[in-house]
């Protein structure tokens, strides 16, 4: 191994795996989109290749980067999106009661999808400068930094609001702090935590209600649609004409796909427009009525072929840097499939969040292919073989 | 502290690794395993589901029954009318863009503009999502200029649409009725809890004659289709403007026609020959009192009335004091006249009060008590024995019939031929008249009942008034030797293609008992007023068949209660002209009543309009047996009439036959007459 070139060992040290999943899950993404988007709609699928062609470039680069330079960048890259989050209260586009975009010329950018890597890089650079042989747990007080380092940025993400974004980036933090090996204790306050969540959950909403007026801990504080979500989510039979019907025509959508599925460009809820926001958020419903069941297996073992990649990458990754980041990569992914399926088919409440490389957006695209990108540049291993 | 670049423990990292990795495909089990719960074990149900979201419920308008005359000939159906309806839920930019563009083209002024605005601002909920009505019958050239630029005109719809139309405008427009919108109150009880209600908001319904009282003949039921729609409930269309379709649907089943006894040919020579401002004209079959022809004038174009008729408009009418809206054929009474005295006579006669060769002298008046009743000829016509006197219609002989006899056996002969109750017709509202009798004079006159009411009404005149409806069933009746028959305008019903689904039959109403000589007798009179010198009708008499026949010139009692300008004033004090007729009088086929309101006198201004019908039922019968073959009888001429001296045996109308022509306006009765003062000689 030693004597390889380094071009052969790049090769050889490819994620080659990786690189499959994610490019056909992009070409089943791409031949959906062109279903998700017929006509009378713009054909979308063809500003999502393109997308794709620009998140390879981003991808590309960011392989080539130094992992030192990454790593020095990373404070600053974390810095800059806090910027641009809270430059977006006052120069972002309103739109659908979020001030998530910003307009710059034809483009919209969504500052929260590059937040997440900015967030993953702080992240993994906190782990690998925190990293203490003797002492291989970590206590409370070194969990303060990362849960500052994850707060401020999902804080922000909440508020504009975006609660798919802040819940998946709350997600991935924690799945990262955890694969960080928490102690003992603190592994038994989350637990806690979690039994007082549930608790929650359960007192605001599942308890048969006595009376008009009752205690409740979250409930009142919550918007009301968001509130209108839980409750649709816990009870999937209740107003289905009004906060619920999105959820139902969804999972309607998903049903009676069946086993075969009904075709492509063939699907009746698609096509009548009974999805909300079915080239975006709700892309599975549309995947999963016109191809049925076991081609949505298929998709799923695609995702665990990305998710295993990185994991593998992060296997080999000769500093925890890069492990941190290629696991942070892995968790963000993971997430955004559960939350995204999940939400699709009932599982979980409606939050607006992306299907990675399935959902039609830009943004969404690059940030996924800069995950890409950091895993190549982790796998590459590029810090031992004298390049940089 | 470990410095950047320096070599990480991934051992030590490994089994959390491979934990992480454990966990992630956990993660997609469940996601796969809630994907098979809803896609394999589900699947029917969502299946069905998403059939069930994109059809909608579309009703498909049954097409509403033809109104035809009985030789076929179409009086009442459709034709499309060019809408315009906005979906406010699909108008965007409605009042700012899409209302202007439409007033343009469609030249609407503010206040109508304002109008369609407030129409789609009150729509609230699921009421957006329902096409409201714009515009009806735009033109032609507009509908093009709209649809050519539709695709500026978000939510809004155009549709040539089926609108009754009734082809004859105003001709038979009292009985063959209109339509106009359902109220919501007819919705509620029409519709009941059916599941398939059979109105809907917005639907016409038949609001008089034959559309109202067959409305559940020519209605149909309506069918439903099921149309693909979209989330936004649009109806979808294939590439080439096709509406997508469900598989399973329930064709409207179109209403029955509805077969009128009006002769359409009959109708129109009828409307042509009549002369008067106002009246009517009724011809019916005397046999089986089925109706050939119907004139009310003036009358309505239920066109206008369908649904297009501005609030200004219906006032118009309303207040017309010529009252276009009244169906003056049944719905309006007047004195019936000289006319009503052949039911006097009959009276008399039953009664043994007079027989055909009793004479009663006639001075020119008839004195009761302290008061004299004039005979309209003044010099009076000397002798009168029963034919005599329904030939000139001399006052006096009617007076001393009732002086003898009082006025129970008049308004008992008057009821029995059907006066002072509605003839039953059925397709139109009518009024029953009146046929006093002493109780009605004891409840309705201050005063009571008094012999002279009898005088009045022995000659038409008092309190008697009648429809031309009843004048025509008693003249058939007279003609039908006492024979009454309801009187009925819709022949059958025939299902849309054409088969014979209901027959109606003449109905019987009842029969006065009456001699032969009797009715020998009444014929004879009859024939006499048209046919020998010295008629009042004799002016109009044929040379081809035998029209039996009787004048009438009724005083207007009261002037009407409407505030009249002065050149009207002349107008409504004229007299009622009549002429109640039937032809040939030895088998008669034809019963014609004609009212020619504030016409002037019966024998001048009502008897051409009976004896122009008259002409054209031979002729039309003619020509259609030569058209199917059959054989063709003539009906019997009259009999030759000595005419002195020019022998032109149909137009006499010079002065110097003096008994021939009715010069002397007859019946200008007065009743009462004050004073013996005025009584002359």
């Amino acid at each position: 191994m030693m004597n390889l070139s380094p071009e052969r060992r790049s090769v050889s040290q490819m994620p080659w795996l990786l690189l499959l999943a994610t490019l056909l899950t992009t070409a089943v993404g791409i031949y959906n989109l062109a279903s998700a988007s017929r006509p009378p709609s713009a054909p979308m699928w063809t500003s999502q290749a393109a997308y794709f062609v620009v998140g390879c470039l981003v991808a590309a680069a960011v392989a080539w980067v130094d992992p030192k330079l990454l790593e020095k960048l990373a404070v600053p890259i974390y810095l800059a999106n806090l910027a641009a989050l809270v430059a977006l209260k006052f120069f972002g586009h309103k739109a659908k009661g979020a001030e998530s975009w910003f307009v710059i010329g034809p483009l919209r950018v969504q500052p929260a999808e590059f937040m997440k890597i900015g967030m993953l890089l702080m992240l993994a650079k906190y782990f690998h400068d925190d990293y203490r042989p003797q002492q291989p747990t970590y206590g409370f007080l070194r969990l303060i930094p990362p849960a500052v380092i994850a707060l401020v940025p999902t804080a922000l993400v909440l508020v504009q609001p975006d609660l798919g974004t802040a819940l998946m980036m709350a997600f991935t933090t924690m799945t990262v702090l955890l694969f960080a090996r928490p102690s003992l204790p603190v592994l038994l306050v989350l637990g806690v935590l979690a039994l007082a969540g549930v608790g929650v959950l359960w007192n605001d909403y599942v308890r048969p209600q006595p009376t008009e007026e009752r205690f409740t801990v979250i409930r009142h504080k919550l918007k009301k649609h968001q509130d209108a979500r839980i409750t649709g989510w816990l009870d999937p039979t209740s107003d289905l004409k009004g906060s619920n019907y999105h959820a139902m025509q969804s999972k309607i959508a998903v049903g009676s796909g069946g086993t075969e599925g009904k075709g492509w460009m063939q699907g009746t809820q698609t096509g009548l427009r009974y999805l909300p926001e079915q080239h975006t958020d709700f892309i599975f419903s549309v995947f999963a009525e016109e191809q049925g069941f076991l081609k949505c297996l298929g998709l799923l073992v695609l995702y665990a072929g990305i998710l295993l990649g990185a994991l593998w990458v992060a296997a080999g990754a000769k500093e925890r840097f890069g492990a941190f980041v290629a696991v942070g990569v892995a968790a963000m992914i993971f997430w955004q499939v559960f939350e995204n399926i999940g939400m699709v088919t009932g599982l979980l409440p409606i939050t607006g969040i992306t299907l990675p490389l399935m959902s039609y957006g830009g943004s969404s695209m690059v940030s996924v292919m800069i995950g890409i990108g950091l895993l190549v540049n982790v796998a590459l291993k590029r810090q031992r073989s004298g390049l940089g | 502290m470990i410095k950047l670049g320096q070599k990480s423990d991934a051992k030590e990292l490994r089994p959390r690794i491979v934990g992480l990795g454990v966990f992630f495909v956990a993660g997609l089990l469940v996601l796969a395993v809630n994907l098979y719960r809803l896609m394999v074990v589900r699947y029917e149900e969502f299946l069905a589901l998403s059939v069930d979201n994109q059809f909608k419920d579309v009703r498909l308008r049954a097409p509403r029954g033809l109104i035809r005359d009985r030789r076929g000939e179409v009086l009442v159906d459709a034709r499309p009318s060019l809408d315009v309806f906005i979906t406010p839920a699909f108008c965007q930019k409605c009042t700012a863009e899409v209302l202007p563009r439409l007033a343009e083209v469609l030249g609407w002024d503010e206040a109508e503009r304002a109008r369609v605005e407030g129409l789609i601002k009150s729509a609230h909920g699921p009421q957006r999502y329902q096409p409201l009505i714009a515009a009806v019958d735009v033109s032609r050239d507009a509908f093009d200029q709209l649809l050519a630029r539709q695709f500026l005109l978000p939510g809004v719809d155009l549709e040539p649409v089926p609108h009754r139309s009734y082809r004859a405008g105003p001709t038979l427009a009292h009985l063959v009725g209109y339509m106009n919108e359902i109220t919501q109150d007819e919705l509620s009880r029409l519709n009941g809890s059916a599941e398939r209600p059979p109105y809907a908001l917005g639907d016409y319904i038949g609001r008089r004659g034959v559309e109202r009282s067959f409305e559940h003949e020519v209605r149909g039921t309506d069918g439903w289709d099921k149309h693909v729609v979209n989330a936004r409930g649009e109806v979808m269309r294939d590439a080439r403007g096709n509406v997508l379709k469900g598989a399973q649907q329930l064709l409207p089943q179109p209403g029955n026609n509805v077969v009128l006894s009006i002769d359409a040919r009959l109708q129109a020579e009828a409307e042509r020959a009549f002369p008067g401002t106002a009246g009517a004209v009724v011809a019916i079959e005397t046999k089986t009192g089925f109706i050939r022809a119907m004139v009310s004038r003036p009358a309505f174009d239920p066109n206008e009335m369908t649904g297009r008729v501005s609030p200004k408009r219906l006032a118009q009418l309303n207040q017309d004091p010529l009252q276009p809206m009244i169906f003056r054929a049944g719905a309006e009474h007047y004195h019936p006249g000289s006319t009503f005295k052949v039911v006097t006579l009959l009276a008399a006669l039953q009664q043994g009060i007079m027989t055909p060769t009793s004479q009663v002298s006639c001075g020119g008046g008839y004195t009761l008590g302290s008061r004299r009743w004039r005979c309209h000829n003044e010099r009076g016509h000397g002798l009168v024995d029963a034919k005599r006197a329904l030939q000139v219609s001399c006052d006096t002989y009617f007076y001393r019939a009732a002086d003898l006899m009082g006025i129970e056996p008049i308004a008992q002969m008057g009821k029995a031929f059907g006066l002072g109750s509605v003839t039953n017709l059925g397709v139109a509202a009518e009024v029953p008249g009146v046929m006093p009798d002493s109780a009605y004079h004891n409840k309705a006159t201050p005063g009571g009942y008094t012999k002279g009411m009898a005088l009045n009404t022995a000659i038409g005149q008092g309190d008697t008034n009648v429809t031309p409806l009843q004048l025509a069933v008693l003249y058939s009746a007279i003609g039908n030797k006492g024979k009454v028959l309801q009187p009925q305008l819709v022949m059958r019903l025939e299902s849309p293609d054409g088969k014979v689904t209901k027959t109606f039959d003449p109905k019987l109403v009842r029969e006065i008992p009456m001699t032969d000589e009797q009715h020998q007798l009444l014929i004879d009179a009859l024939v006499s007023v048209v046919n020998e010198p010295g008629g009042t009708a004799f002016r109009t008499r044929s040379a081809e068949y035998t029209v039996a026949g009787k004048t009438g010139t009724a005083q207007v009692a009261k002037l009407g209660q409407v505030r009249l300008k002065k050149e009207q004033m002349d107008y409504f004090e004229r007299d009622h002209a009549w002429f109640a007729s039937f032809a040939p009088a030895e088998d008669p086929e034809l019963t014609v009543v004609v009212l020619n309101e504030h016409g002037g006198h019966g024998g001048s201004d009502a008897a051409p309009t009976a004896a122009a019908v008259f002409a054209k039922y031979f002729e039309l019968k003619k020509a259609d047996a030569f058209a199917l073959g059959e054989d063709w009888v003539a009906p019997k001429p009259p009999k030759p009439v000595f005419v002195p001296k020019p022998a032109a045996p149909a137009d006499v109308s010079e002065p110097a036959l003096a008994s021939d022509v009715p010069a002397p306006p007859e019946s200008t009765v007065q009743a009462p007459t004050p004073a013996p003062t005025q009584v002359p000689r």
